[in-house]
């Protein structure tokens, strides 16, 4: 049985005017367990602590309670003097019976007796307490500081300082904050960057100050002495060892952005430094992914690049970007059915840019000689001269292949000449892309069919690796009756004459059957021939396979179109006379997803015809390849969709034929596809996978973007259009540039590699990946700062509308001589100086109803000094501050505030309710509460104080660190008053603005003492938590596991082998939920386990 | 049966960071309240147990009182979630044994409450009074 000594204190008369104390320890000597019970005046004096001191020693206690005041004021105190005695500290408790007891009423009668309930339950705890021994954790000696604005350089440089190790995370890629973006900083009117570039480059230079900038905390566990960070350091996409910032790269970028550091009174390269003196002094390119016309493109073509470079004048850089990924510029710029165009973000806005006529542009007007080269490399076989064969030829040349295209006809280019008319595509564009092939030194055999003399197998024998590229030009028949009759003519067969020059004679009537592109083009050519003619479409015109605009220029030709119609037989004796033909009707979708069309019975009419040209689809011809060469059941060739490789080793094929037939760019990409496979394949490396996010400029881009039309494709006028001249006469120079303009660069870099190419120290690296960094710390400070309240939320105010009303971060760039005015005051809309400015604070601010509730602590200073500022540069400017109160609380700012009125403020008493525009002048309308009137100010210029808030990421830190913050976001304190730069978690501090709006004298105060705080923790070896943590009886743990889910600190885990839950005693906080959770009873909480609730709740209702 | 001279016991369990410290606060700042809710000090209010409460309705408690933190502000993160889901499932299972559920209550009463910790205290105080001792409880 416990020998427990309870001690009385009177507390002067505090307790014991309303407490019978002599009474009171009479009673409770009595109690069970009691083994000495005594009163004293003031038991936390020396002579009262000595009492104890004494009575443990002499009646050799076991325990002891010390009825008294608040726990939180003396358990220290008196666990000390146990310790002092020899006795455990943990077995020493305090009843309160002052706070709860004696100075919350009135009668002592009733005081007394719940005093004696009081006192009894903690002897009821201490009966049962174990004696416990605090728990060490070595503390790894290193800090981390998040954030390097003002406050995490000073707390930075205070623990470095100190000889400790410290980690300086910073997000944006160079350090400072907003102070760097002030001019000068109030009350004495310093210079911002002056004050601040030493302690920036002290950061730089100190040796105990790991830097890592452009980098994010992307997770921490741990807690106080052992915390585990990983840090993500960003790739900037330059090395930074080697960037030198010569700044030759950010000369040539042709991708302008907001530049967020001048708050977007002007733009920045997408490479670029944030200001000239930042720490790090390097270059940072953004590049938010691919755009998504790239990623739109079959071929990856890099459109963004190329319109990028178009809008600088580069036009044959353009050229050479849009060639790496697609040798068919000239085609493609004339006849490609753009997918990118539909993927254009800008479409969201007003139309998609005008991609492909743009590369049609570069392409006719960008071309420069190419030099002649030779390649030395293993030999490649492509059979078929058509796109997707010329590609595949074309990458492999220029990876050093040398390759031979077999192909059958006289003419090089596949459907390219031999299907589409010159009025779309002419010969000399086709030819340009061709020469460019053939300049890397492939190889054309013309008039040679594999599979007559020469069969697949000679060339594998002869070849490291061949290409099968025949595309799709067999014609699929009607399959009605008279369809062999003379006076039909199919449309591949047909192109395919005209084309080459052969002279076809049509009839006055011509029918065209089909909806696709040949059957347009068809009709195209038959109508220049000099025919009528008419297209016969069995579905409507939603579902017309043509690309739209195709269709469009054939019904402007005069070209007719009858919907939901479709030939049932060819009538003629000798040759065709008419078509008997149905009507359908569109039925429920088939496999393509389109309605299938159903004839409706009895629909049958007459068309008299001359002609008719059945254009309805092709498919390949792969006959002449064996068995060995697996087919699918549509009859195309099997092949790895990774590879392209067929059934049979070292074969490839790709395009039409393996698609049936497709798209131009389709078979430009399985072209590259192929030599990329086949590249990797011989030289026994990996195929390269490009992982590409997709980018989107950020919605609030949209919204300032104004709407302006795509450029409209000239084009020969229907009466010129009698031969087989181009139809689109293409764009000039002005509208290209102009088109270009219209991009809205979604992935911001393009990878155009201009900058690439000026770099002397070879520092741009766009492969540059992520990093993961993890490092072990000891303390953190954060200081994670603020953002300006968005003023588009103060519509009343006109931000965004009328470009002269700033904010007053923008002001501060307008004032500083490093900023986009070099500190002259000029308005943003026209440069003229401003003679009248009107400042209008709490603009955000002390708003509960609509906008901040508290004071943003920092405007009314900040407006004071733009005042003057402005009066000092602008000697008859006119500076009026609307006000609510002038908050200048600190040293020398009422005197400063002096100063400003003294020079000429004016100001006015009274809230602005509306900002606006009358007759091209800005009108500010407000209160002046002094005369109780209504005033209009015609002002040049409006100032917004706007209201400061926390960083957005403090929403995430506060989960990532398991810290906490207000209902206004700002992280809270551990006590408002006591403790102000501590965070509720040991080891994590608090530092800055993140905290709550304050000065800068402020913030530094702050940091240095968030600096100290950590410094205390780190200068120990070891540190000690609280032995109060709840455990694990093993015996009678199930390893259930309910308590692992509902620890918030991941201190329990279960052990997989044993099937019981081990507890980690350093993460554990001591709580308590587990133990209220635990269904057995074995995670009990040291010093508070269930027995002793219960036997304290029995003492305290029993009656004696 | 007169309720006039019936002074309820009742049991308060409260957190040591926020409820305990309101009621700090309170005696600080010389407030009075009826002394029937006797204070048991806690880590968190996730620590009790639904058989503590029930123990203590079986052992002569008319009422339960706990006090914890406001949501957001637990000092362990989310223990006040956990104890806020235990009292509701506890409501219905003392509704289920005949217990009017307005014997438990739960408060959420931080450090800087000292007032609301009063009047709670009142509050919750003249309830039970009006209740009457819980059955079985009756001398």
């Amino acid at each position: 049985m416990k020998k427990i000594g309870v001690f009385i204190c009177h507390c002067g008369i505090n307790i014991a005017k309303t407490v019978d104390v002599e009474a009171l320890t009479e009673e409770i000597k009595k109690y069970p367990g009691v083994a000495y019970a005594e009163n004293y005046k003031y038991m936390c004096s020396d002579p009262g602590q000595n009492l104890i001191l004494d009575a443990i020693k002499k009646q050799k206690l076991d325990a002891v309670v010390v009825s008294a005041c608040s726990p939180t004021l003396h358990e220290n105190t008196f666990r000390n003097v146990s310790e002092r005695g020899s006795l455990n500290r943990y077995m020493c408790e305090m009843a309160n019976i002052r706070e709860h007891c004696s100075w919350v009423h009135d009668d002592k009668e009733i005081a007394t007796k719940k005093a004696s309930h009081i006192i009894k339950s903690i002897i009821e705890k201490v009966r049962y307490d174990e004696p416990l021994e605090p728990i060490y954790v070595d503390v790894t000696r290193r800090a981390l500081v998040i954030g390097a604005g003002i406050a995490g350089i000073q707390a930075a440089l205070d623990i470095a300082n100190a000889g400790i190790e410290t980690i300086l995370v910073e997000k944006t890629p160079s350090i400072g904050g907003h102070m760097a973006q002030l001019s000068e900083t109030f009350p004495t009117l310093d210079c911002s960057q002056c004050i601040l570039t030493p302690k920036m480059v002290e950061v730089a230079q100190h040796d105990k100050i790991k830097l890592l900038t452009y980098s994010e905390i992307e997770e921490i566990s741990g807690s106080v002495g052992n915390f585990k960070v990983k840090v993500r350091q960003k790739s900037p996409f330059v090395d930074w060892e080697k960037c030198n910032g010569c700044a030759e790269c950010d000369l040539v970028c042709p991708v302008s952005t907001n530049n967020e550091f001048e708050c977007d009174l002007t733009s920045r390269k997408a490479i670029y430094r944030p200001f000239p003196q930042a720490v790090p002094n390097r270059f940072t390119i953004t590049k938010l992914g691919q755009p998504p016309c790239r990623i739109a493109c079959p071929a990856g073509v890099n459109a963004q690049g190329y319109i990028a470079l178009i809008r600088a004048g580069k036009y044959k850089e353009a050229l050479e970007l849009e060639r790496e990924a697609n040798p068919f510029a000239s085609v493609c710029g004339r006849v490609c059915n753009h997918p990118c165009e539909s993927d254009c973000v800008r479409g969201e806005l007003d139309e998609p840019i005008a991609i492909a006529s743009l590369k049609r542009y570069i392409a006719d007007f960008g071309s420069y000689p190419v030099e002649q080269k030779k390649p030395t490399g293993e030999q490649i076989a492509v059979i078929g001269s058509g796109p997707a064969g010329l590609s595949c030829a074309y990458f492999l040349a220029k990876k050093n292949y040398r390759v031979t295209v077999y192909e059958a006809e006289k003419v090089v280019g596949g459907m390219l000449v031999l299907g589409i008319p010159e009025f779309r595509l002419p010969r000399a564009s086709t030819k340009a892309d061709i020469d460019h092939i053939k300049a890397f030194g492939v190889e054309i055999k013309t008039g040679v069919k594999i599979g007559d003399k020469l069969g697949i197998e000679d060339l594998r024998k002869n070849y490291r690796a061949v290409f099968v590229a025949t595309g799709a030009y067999e014609e699929m028949k009607l399959r009605v009756e008279g369809e062999d009759l003379p006076g039909v003519i199919h449309c591949i067969d047909f192109l395919k004459k005209v084309n080459l020059g052969e002279k076809v004679t049509l009839g006055k009537k011509v029918a065209v059957i089909g909806g696709g592109n040949a059957a347009i083009d068809a009709a195209r050519v038959s109508k220049r021939l000099g025919s009528d003619v008419t297209i016969l479409y069995r579905r409507s015109r939603k579902e017309m396979p043509a690309n739209a605009w195709e269709v469009e220029e054939a019904e402007k030709e005069g070209i007719k179109i009858e919907f939901l119609v479709t030939p049932n037989r060819v009538l003629g004796t000798n040759k065709i006379e008419a078509i008997e033909c149905l009507r359908m009707e569109l039925g429920a979708p088939d496999a393509s997803g389109r309605r299938r069309p159903i004839p409706i019975p009895g629909s049958e009419f007459k068309i008299p015809i001359d002609n008719m040209i059945p254009a309805i689809s092709q498919k390949p011809q792969i006959d002449w390849l064996g068995e060995e060469f697996e087919r699918t059941k549509w009859g195309t060739l099997v092949v790895d969709p990774n590879t392209l490789e067929t059934t049979v080793k070292g074969v490839y094929s790709g395009g039409d034929m393996v698609t049936g037939p497709a798209t131009i760019i389709e078979a430009v990409a399985a072209g590259k596809k192929a030599a990329e496979a086949m590249d990797a394949h011989i030289r026994g490396v990996e195929i390269e996978h490009k992982e590409w996010k997709k980018a989107r400029p950020a919605p609030e881009t949209l919204i300032g973007e104004k709407k302006v039309p795509r450029a409209e494709m000239p084009k020969l006028s229907i009466d010129r259009r009698k031969g087989f001249d181009e139809v689109e006469c293409g764009f000039d120079e002005e509208t290209v540039k102009q088109e270009a303009s219209r991009c809205l660069n979604c992935a911001i870099c393009c990878e155009c590699l201009q900058c690439e190419k000026v770099c002397e120290p070879d520092a741009i690296d766009h492969d540059l990946k992520d990093k993961i960094l993890e490092y072990d710390v000891g303390a953190i400070v954060v200081a994670t700062g603020f953002d300006i309240y968005d003023p588009l939320s103060l519509k009343e105010y006109s931000f965004g509308t009328i470009p002269d009303v700033v904010t007053s971060l923008q002001f501060e760039r307008l004032l500083s001589a490093s900023g986009p005015t070099v500190g002259e005051v000029r308005r943003p809309s026209d440069g003229r100086v401003p003679k009248r400015i009107v400042f209008i604070q709490c603009a955000g601010s002390r708003d509960k109803e609509n906008h901040l509730e508290y004071c943003s602590k920092i405007c009314c200073m900040y407006t004071a000094k733009h005042a003057l500022l402005y009066k000092h540069r602008v000697h008859d400017g006119e500076p009026i501050i609307f006000y609510i109160d002038v908050r200048t609380g600190g040293k020398g700012y009422e005197e400063f505030y002096n100063r400003v009125t003294d020079e000429g403020t004016t100001y006015i008493r009274g809230k602005v309710s509306k900002v606006y525009k009358d007759n091209g002048k800005i009108i500010v309308l407000g209160a002046d509460t002094l005369s109780g009137k209504q005033v209009e100010v015609e002002a040049d210029m409006v100032v917004l104080a706007a209201g400061i808030i926390p960083t957005k990421e403090n929403e995430e830190f506060v989960r990532k660190l398991k810290i906490q913050c207000d209902a206004n976001e700002f992280l809270t304190e551990a006590h408002p008053k006591l403790r102000p730069v501590e965070s509720n978690t040991l080891g994590i501090y608090l530092a800055g603005v993140a905290q709550g709006p304050k000065d800068i004298p402020e913030v530094v105060a702050q940091a240095s003492g968030a600096a100290s705080k950590a410094i205390a923790i780190l200068v120990k070896d070891k540190i000690t938590f609280e032995p109060t943590i709840a455990g694990v009886d093993e015996d009678l743990c199930s390893g259930c596991s309910i308590c692992v889910g509902v620890c918030p600190y991941d201190a329990r885990e279960l052990d997989k082998e044993k099937m019981v839950v081990k507890v980690n005693a350093a993460l554990c906080q001591g709580c308590g939920s587990c133990s209220a959770a635990c269904p057995s009873g074995a995670a009990q909480q040291r010093n508070l386990v269930d027995r002793q609730i219960e036997e304290m709740v029995v003492s305290v209702l029993e009656e004696k | 049966m007169s309720k006039g001279n019936f002074e309820p016991k009742i049991i308060g369990f409260f957190c040591k960071w926020c409820t305990s410290a309101a009621a700090d606060l309170a005696g600080t700042s010389r407030k009075k309240y009826p002394a029937n809710v006797i204070p048991i000090r806690f880590f968190c209010s996730s620590r009790i147990d639904p058989q503590h409460i029930l123990h203590a309705f079986r052992n002569g408690a008319d009422g339960v009182l706990i006090g914890g933190c406001h949501f957001g502000d637990c000092h362990y993160q989310n223990g006040n979630y956990k104890t806020a889901r235990r009292v509701a499932f506890l409501h219905n299972l003392l509704r289920d044994m005949g217990v009017d559920k307005r014997r438990l209550r739960l408060e959420w009463i931080s450090a800087a409450e000292g007032e609301k910790f009063t009047k709670v205290v009142k509050d919750f105080t003249e309830e039970i009074k009006q209740l009457g001792p819980l059955k079985g409880n009756e001398k």
